[in-house]
């Protein structure tokens, strides 16, 4: 094990002296490969798209892209209208010139519902009419009163159109479920082509691009700002503005940060080495890094994506450090008169293990999360791990290169010392009182852990993006204003599929139907509530209605299989195109759609079960029944995240604590270096209940960012203890001389990257928020176990004499 | 030969009569279905046309005094599902006001279902409808003012069918080319706001053949969600002298994706078949075949 390690060192050695002679060369290269990669920047997409979350081929992703493509996008923008009397016609033309405007100017549109062109079948002696609501605009008080009865009586207006009081109006704009497709070409042609599909074969179409969803959204904004006003209240809400504000909230904080980030590590690298080198040459290695990541990320297609924007920031704190303990003995030893070259081969073969081992470690906390359900938590295990090597790549290749050719400046050692008197004494004060107090460290250690342990276990799990947003924002407020008054902006979908032509047309079938919708539509459990149900029953039903002479008793579907058929026949010949919205072409599949409010995923989970087998139980074999729609990506994304956390945590600790043995190659000792790596990450999890933190896609990534994070202190710690054990084997001067030496450079990692953590508090989003401190925390946690609970670990199972190698 | 782009101007005289014109909308698929025969006949060729004269002499033929006629219907949609509908038709002229009783045939559950319509010449006058539900055994006027809807579920709207006035138009002779063999105008019809609001096209592309001036080709741009509409005659046969399409396929598209298609096939088309004029009644709507 020493031989081998002395061979790694050497090596490490051997490639320094290389790259310093060879520093152009080396320069060249490394310019060219960050090249190479970042060429691909342009190309780096940016998604927040809430089917994001889940990887393409996830099975929840398929059913609902079949659905989107059979039914249309499920995802609409709500506009609410609050003025102070709806019914006023002063009122209604304006919403008509707001209507027109929606449905002249805003891309990828598919329909615009309001009042204005709400269908309105009814019948009147012996005619049956079929008319948009306002197609005739009321232009007396008579008309006004006509029409606020017709409207407040009609079941499918309310809590669609017109909420239950009659005060709010809403205006609906659904989009088109797919990005536009090349127009241009031939005028005169278009004939050759129109061939008839294969019967099965559903057309591969792009899904509207985030992009896309931007226009529109914006577009949107753009008009009701035109319009809004005191009396011309509008609300604006619906997951693509929800989507469309993430990403904006997204783009401002990344940039926000990144910039934040360079000058606090440029100030922390300048306090710990006062020279302008120190600070020049990390900054270099951590800037290229992100951008090799970046371009790589950009070459392979991934997206940057919700939690992904933690990626710039985390390669950033992340890639410091390395650099910053191979420099912090580099500079030292320079000082101490060695020439620049030896000083850095020196430095290099002393920090090469533990900096490869630290920055594998972190990698392999990330990569952990590669395999992950949750697309971009994958996608940014895999990313962040990969740009943790370029950084060390960088790292042991660009220190001796950019040595080789900036200016270093000497500072003389008395002046060092001096400086660092203070803290050296800190730090020695802090090995003694670990040593001394061993076994009191590890009794008060052990409370909180077990205290923590029990806290841990009220975690409670959730995944709602609109939570991220602050309360004061104007999509979370508008949502949740909507929610109260509309009763839902976001909707449940169900399928039932009965597998053959007209199978819609069975008088049971849609009996069930109806009593599905009875049922539903007045489950209200406070948070957790179906503001409306709309399904086929309830077009067949009004036009029942409307060809018995308007007559309310007949609301209600017809139970004769002939008249089913033709009313649905006269629906279809009507001019109105809403059948298509909800029953396929063949009138076997049909669609029952349950408008919900935006609440926490955990709620949607369970209640998808629920009406899964509600559902399964009422239509057994008559239909099969697949439940969809956004609140069902929702709740995938929740218990994926859950069971990807579970799974990345397990391998995280078992690859890491083979990792520890292998470092410090004595198994007990291994797993007991584990302790103060597993510490942090407890007492975290003990703290989010009190502050009322959930477990959620982004505070999940703490365990396994931590442990790969609070493993370098660790290791750092371990290799110099263990190589000056080595040489007195007395625990007290093993650990008093490891503080000196490394101690510095871990206290300095630990600021910069917790600040780089911390930061995060500064986001726009509550997520990112929690996030920051709880990891920024961990790391601090981290760094205490190493300076504590390590030595003090060490001193209880020191058997003196023993050795560890031999 | 050479082309060049045929101006319309609205001063010509191209309303001679008011006409219904559904047949430059839909290339004559009516024609069958609707007793708009096609007059055989060998237009003369020997000076240059304008776009507005040819359509002219596509409104002008003889539109026969009535007829009857069995229509299928294959709708199938994007994914190549098909389902099958098929209607008898009755149709009759009487002077320039058309009126047609149909009655569904198949599906089994809306066998019986029957519509008639009264197309009045008279733009300013709505059309009159009635629907007839065996199964509720009542008919009902339908008042509805919406033309752009699918007719029966099919790729063509009810304003495919109806009188429409040639002077909403303004025509362009874009190209003169050949259409498997045959020489064909492509004309250009550009509509105004009324026109547009009342059919959904915002453009349309007609291809009219020389020697007949059957339309057998049309590409209409559609207003509502960006789509094209394509039509094209795939059979033309001779009955009783008159020129018939027995065959026509309408697609909807979006861009290069087709949205839903629909197959027109015409048998039994027969013309001038002297049935009574009570025909055309809300009785023999409820009476039924």
């Amino acid at each position: 094990m020493h031989l081998y390690r002395k061979a790694i060192e050497n090596w490490f050695e051997q490639l320094t002296k290389l790259v310093y002679k060879k520093r152009l060369t080396t320069i060249f290269l490394i310019l060219a490969l960050v090249g190479a990669i970042a060429s691909n920047l342009p190309n780096l997409k940016i998604d927040t798209e809430t089917e994001g979350f889940l990887h393409e081929n996830d099975p929840t992703r398929k059913v609902y892209n079949e659905f989107r493509d059979q039914f249309g996008r499920d995802e609409l923008i709500v506009l609410a209208l609050h003025p102070k009397d709806v019914f006023d016609i002063t009122f209604l033309s304006k919403l008509q010139t707001l209507h027109k405007e929606l449905e002249d100017s805003v891309p990828h549109l598919d329909d615009v519902t309001s009042l204005i062109n709400a269908r309105n079948t009814r019948g009147e002696g012996d005619q049956l009419i079929v008319e948009d609501l306002l197609e005739n605009f009321p232009q007396s008080q008579n008309d006004i009163t006509e029409l606020r009865e017709r409207v407040l009586s009609n079941p499918l207006y309310r809590n669609t159109m017109i909420s239950e009081d009659g005060k709010f109006t809403t205006l609906i704009i659904k989009t088109s479920a797919f990005a536009p497709s090349d127009n241009t070409g031939d005028m005169l042609g278009g004939f050759e082509d129109t061939k008839t599909p294969e019967i099965g074969t559903a057309p591969k179409r792009k899904f509207l691009s985030a992009e896309d969803n931007r226009e529109t959204v914006n577009k949107v904004k753009e008009i009701i700002a035109k319009y809004k006003s005191p009396d011309f209240p509008i609300l604006i809400a619906g997951s693509p503005v929800m989507t469309n504000d993430l990403k904006a909230a997204m783009m401002k904080d990344m940039q926000k940060f990144m910039k934040l980030l360079v000058v606090i590590i440029a100030i922390s690298l300048y306090a710990l080495f006062r020279r302008k080198t120190g600070v020049l040459i990390p900054l270099i290695i951590v800037i290229l890094s992100l951008l090799s990541t970046l371009g790589l990320m950009a070459l392979f297609g991934a997206a940057i994506k919700l939690p992904t924007q933690i990626l710039p920031s985390f390669l950033l704190a992340v890639g410091v450090g390395a650099s910053v303990h191979v420099l912090a003995l580099f500079f030292k030893e320079f000082d101490h008169g060695k020439s620049e070259e030896e000083a850095v081969v020196f430095a290099m073969g002393h920090s090469g293990i533990p900096i490869f081992m630290t920055s594998l470690t972190t990698a392999v906390g990330l990569a952990s999360f590669a395999t992950a359900e949750v697309a971009p938590i994958a996608d940014l295990g895999l990313f962040a791990g990969i740009g943790v090597m370029f950084s060390l790549l960088y790292t042991i290749v660009l220190i001796p290169a950019l040595i080789s050719i900036l200016p270093v400046s000497r500072k003389s050692t008395e002046n060092e010392i001096e400086r660092h008197a203070f803290m050296d004494g800190i730090l020695r004060k802090t090995a003694d009182f670990a040593t001394g107090n061993a076994k009191a460290i590890l009794s008060v250690s052990g409370v909180i852990i077990v205290l923590s342990l029990i806290s841990a276990s009220g975690i409670r799990f959730s995944h709602n993006p609109m939570a991220w947003f602050p309360k004061t924002w104007e999509i979370r407020k508008a949502t949740t204003e909507i929610d109260t008054n509309m009763r839902g902006t976001t909707s449940l979908e169900v399928i039932l599929d009965t597998g053959k032509e007209n199978g819609l047309h069975d008088v049971e079938f849609l009996n069930k139907l109806q009593n599905m919708e009875d049922r539903f539509s007045k489950l209200d459990r406070g948070e957790l509530f179906v503001g409306k149900v709309i399904t086929l029953v309830d077009m067949l039903k009004e036009i029942n209605k409307a060809l018995n002479e308007n007559r309310s008793d007949f609301y209600k579907v017809p139970q004769d299989r002939q008249l089913i058929a033709q009313e649905l026949l006269l629906f279809e010949n009507s001019g109105s195109d809403d059948l298509e919205d909800i029953v396929d072409s063949q009138f076997s599949k049909v669609r029952f759609t349950m408008k919900l409010p935006w609440i926490d995923s955990v709620a949607y989970s369970r209640f998808i079960k629920e009406v899964e087998a509600e559902f399964e139980n009422e239509f057994k074999g008559l239909a099969t029944v697949e439940v969809t729609g956004l609140a069902t990506l929702l709740g995938r994304t929740l218990g994926a995240a859950v069971t990807s956390a579970g799974k990345s945590y397990l391998i995280a600790f078992a690859m890491i604590t083979i990792m520890m043995i292998l470092l410090v190659g004595d198994i007990r000792i291994g797993l007991y270096s584990m302790i103060p790596n597993l510490f942090p990450i407890v007492v975290a999890l003990g703290i989010m209940i009190p502050f009322g933190m959930p477990l959620d896609l982004f505070t999940m990534l703490i365990g396994s960012i931590a442990l790969g994070l609070a493993v370098d202190d660790t290791v750092h710690f371990m290799h110099n203890f263990r190589k000056y054990y080595h040489e007195k084997e007395d625990v007290s001067d093993a650990v008093r001389r490891s503080l000196h030496t490394a101690g510095r450079a871990m206290l300095v990692t630990t600021i910069v990257l917790s600040t780089g953590f911390f930061i995060f508090m500064f986001a726009s989003m509550n997520n990112l928020f929690n996030f920051g401190f709880l990891t920024g925390l961990t790391i601090i946690m981290a760094l205490v176990a190493d300076f504590l609970i390590a030595p003090a670990l060490m001193k209880v199972i020191d058997k003196p004499g023993a050795g560890y190698d031999n | 030969m050479t082309t060049k782009p045929y101006e319309y101007s609205k001063g010509e005289s191209v309303m001679k009569k008011a006409i219904s014109l559904q047949r430059f909308q839909t290339p004559l698929y009516l024609a069958a279905f609707f007793a708009l025969p096609m007059l055989l006949g060998y237009p003369a060729a020997s000076h240059a046309e304008t776009a507005a004269e040819i359509m002219q002499k596509v409104e002008d033929r003889d539109e026969g005094d009535n007829s009857i006629a069995e229509m299928e219907m294959v709708l199938i949609d994007k994914r190549g599902n098909e389902r099958i509908r098929k209607i008898k038709s009755f149709t009759k002229f009487k002077g320039k006001d058309r009126q047609r009783i149909m009655f569904f045939l198949h599906p089994a559950d809306v066998k019986g279902t029957g519509f008639l319509t009264y197309d009045y010449d008279d733009q300013k006058v709505d059309d009159d409808q009635w629907l007839y539900l065996p199964a509720l055994r009542k008919s009902k006027r339908i008042a509805s003012s919406d033309k752009d809807g699918s007719f029966m579920g099919s790729d063509l709207t009810y304003a495919d069918m109806t009188s429409r006035n040639l002077g909403d138009y303004e025509f362009k002779l874009i190209k003169e080319d050949a259409v498997e063999g045959k020489p064909v105008w492509i004309i250009e019809s550009n509509p105004n706001e009324r026109a547009i609001e009342e059919t959904g096209y915002t453009k349309s592309i007609l291809f009219v053949r020389k020697d007949n001036y059957v339309v057998i080709r049309g590409k209409h741009w559609v207003k509502d969600g960006n789509k094209e509409k394509y039509l094209d005659v795939k059979k033309l046969e001779q009955i009783d002298g008159i020129w018939v399409t027995t065959e026509i396929h309408v697609t909807t598209k979006k861009g290069k994706n087709t949205l839903h298609k629909t197959v027109l096939n015409f048998s039994n088309v027969k013309y001038n078949q002297n049935f009574p004029e009570d025909i055309f009644t809300i009785r023999n709507l409820e009476k039924g075949l």
